[in-house]
């Protein structure tokens, strides 16, 4: 497994926001996680990715544990993601926001930056080519010098995606990819995402409410409701499964 | 020609202090209220060396540098950490509680008395000279993974930590640079005017700069040299208007503030490069004709 989690559990207070949430997801996978609002997925994403910590429970990456880790060392041993309401960085274009993704690991320190030194410019350059190596895989590298608020939704949200592909994680973690996407660009959506997977060998989680994403993706699906499980198993499966129909549909009087 | 000299060297030492106030209000987003203290730190020291124990300008100016990065440090480790709200409180009593220990530490400092008798070494080319490196060096962090860092974590800490970005660790090193910056402007302070004494350094001070660098737009080094000169010399050039100056200064900031609130120059910089498209511009418009 690349990634494991092991009965994780989180409560804000009084509210229990995920119970016993155990997810095993194998290498070169996409897994998707539905539920209905407010039923603790993106707590869950939050846990993976050090927002939060567990209150107790174990995240497992490439056979380490890296419960309790910050955020960025979390990142940086290569869980990517993006988030459910956009969040691009203001202030810089389209290009330094995906620029900022490689800064961390820049091979140039302090005094470099501050005097300016040639091999400065020289790593700058090859870092901007790689940049818009990432913008080019969700084809935006012709709005690179744009500021990201110019940008429409549909863009925004590949601009995180790129941002997100340039940490150069293992695992990818999208929160809602689709939400407020034309049915093209849902199309277009899901054939970015299974390139990711196939060409990249990526391995993706995915929240998501628009079925046809769910379904045409994943291989393996878990619906959550009030911080539970309440199935796991195969697209197919899930669709007829009497506990996910009631969950989303209500009870029949 | 004397005041306008010395008009020169004011506007120049605040062009250093801004840069520095510039690394940690205009790229960072952090509000420090204590920001004077640091110059505070770097005209004592390099002036209590420079009197008291013969050290000359580049020692007592190194010495006067790193001690301000001490306390940089010392301040900012705990505060770093903090919400961007408390930042600008717990630098606010740093900066009172600098100015109060130089008040009643009499025997070293001169207490409420002042620090007289420091000699006058800041020139007009070391003014300008040190405005142009500061300048630079800012320009650079700008321009590099610091930058960009710093600017992304002041557009949003989650999303940055989730790029793998050491959010306090930026912090820290945007804090500790401005402080550097901000003691070496007090040396230049203090060997200017040979005379210093705390109240010239409270909260008041801190403050301008920050209105400085927002006058300027909060992104735009340009912008804030620009401020800096405008805002410094404009007292000055006032002064015929005795006290309608602090009005006029007032007025003016307001309505730039209402107006345009992302200041003057807003993320706009300029450079060689767009200068050289503008005239390349304007040389095919005129062709024609």
């Amino acid at each position: 497994m690349i990634l494991e989690t092991i009965d994780l559990n989180k409560r804000f207070g009084g509210v229990t926001a995920v119970v016993d949430f155990s997810l095993k997801l194998p290498p070169g996978a996409i897994f998707g996680i539905i539920g209905p609002n407010g039923a603790g997925k993106t707590t869950i994403f939050n846990l993976i990715s050090g927002i939060y910590r567990p209150d107790s429970g174990k995240i497992i990456f490439q056979g380490s544990d890296i419960t309790g880790l910050e955020q960025h060392q979390i990142a940086r041993k290569g869980i990517g993601r993006t988030f459910q309401n956009i969040r691009l960085f203001r202030g810089l274009t389209v290009l330094e926001n995906v620029l900022v993704a490689l800064d961390p690991g820049a091979p140039y320190g302090l005094g470099e930056s501050l005097l300016s030194t040639p091999r400065k410019f020289k790593i700058e350059k090859s870092l901007r080519e790689r940049a818009r190596h990432y913008l080019n895989i969700v084809g935006l590298d012709k709005f690179r010098d744009l500021a990201p608020e110019s940008l429409p939704y549909g863009l925004r949200r590949k601009l995180e995606i790129a941002r997100a592909l340039a940490t150069e994680p293992q695992v990818l973690l999208l929160d809602e990819p689709a939400a407020g996407l034309n049915p093209s660009e849902v199309r277009e959506l899901i054939s970015l995402i299974s390139d990711l997977n196939g060409n990249q060998a990526l391995s993706i989680l995915l929240i998501e409410h628009r079925m046809e994403v769910v379904m045409q993706l994943c291989q393996c699906i878990y619906v959550q409701n009030f911080g539970r499980t309440l199935a796991i198993g195969p697209p197919a499966e899930i669709q007829r499964h009497p506990e996910v129909i009631k969950a989303y549909l209500g009870e029949e009087e | 020609m004397d005041m306008w000299s010395s008009i020169a060297i004011f506007t120049a030492i605040n062009v250093v202090a801004v840069t520095g106030v510039f690394v940690l209000t205009g790229l960072t987003g952090l509000f420090s209220l204590g920001q004077a203290a640091f110059m505070c730190i770097g005209a004592y020291t390099a002036g209590l060396l420079a009197t008291k124990y013969g050290w000359s300008l580049a020692p007592a100016a190194v010495a006067a540098v790193l001690l301000g990065l001490v306390a940089g440090f010392i301040v900012g480790l705990p505060t770093i950490r903090l919400r961007r709200d408390y930042i600008s409180l717990v630098t606010f009593g740093f900066g009172e509680a600098i100015a109060a220990f130089l008040n009643q530490a009499v025997n070293i400092t001169g207490g409420a008395m002042g620090l007289s008798g420091i000699p006058r070494w800041t020139t007009l080319e070391l003014a300008l000279v040190s405005a142009l490196v500061c300048l630079f060096l800012v320009w650079g962090f700008k321009n590099s993974r610091y930058g960009r860092q710093c600017l992304a974590l002041r557009s949003d800490e989650l999303a940055a930590a989730a790029m793998g970005i050491n959010v306090n660790r930026v912090k820290m090193i945007a804090f500790l640079l401005s402080a550097a910056i901000s003691a070496y402007a007090g040396v230049l302070y203090g060997f200017y005017t040979s005379y210093v004494e705390p109240v010239m350094f409270g909260w008041t001070k801190s403050a301008e700069w920050i209105i400085m660098v927002f006058f300027g737009g909060i992104n735009s080094l340009s912008g804030a040299v620009f401020a800096s000169i405008f805002l410094t010399a404009l007292p000055e050039i006032l002064r015929a208007a005795s006290e309608w100056r602090i009005v006029a200064y007032c007025t003016i900031v307001l309505f730039i503030l209402n107006f345009k609130p992302t200041g003057l120059f807003g993320q706009y910089e300029i450079s060689l490069q767009k200068l050289w498209e503008v005239w390349k511009k304007k040389a095919k418009d005129v062709e024609p004709l």
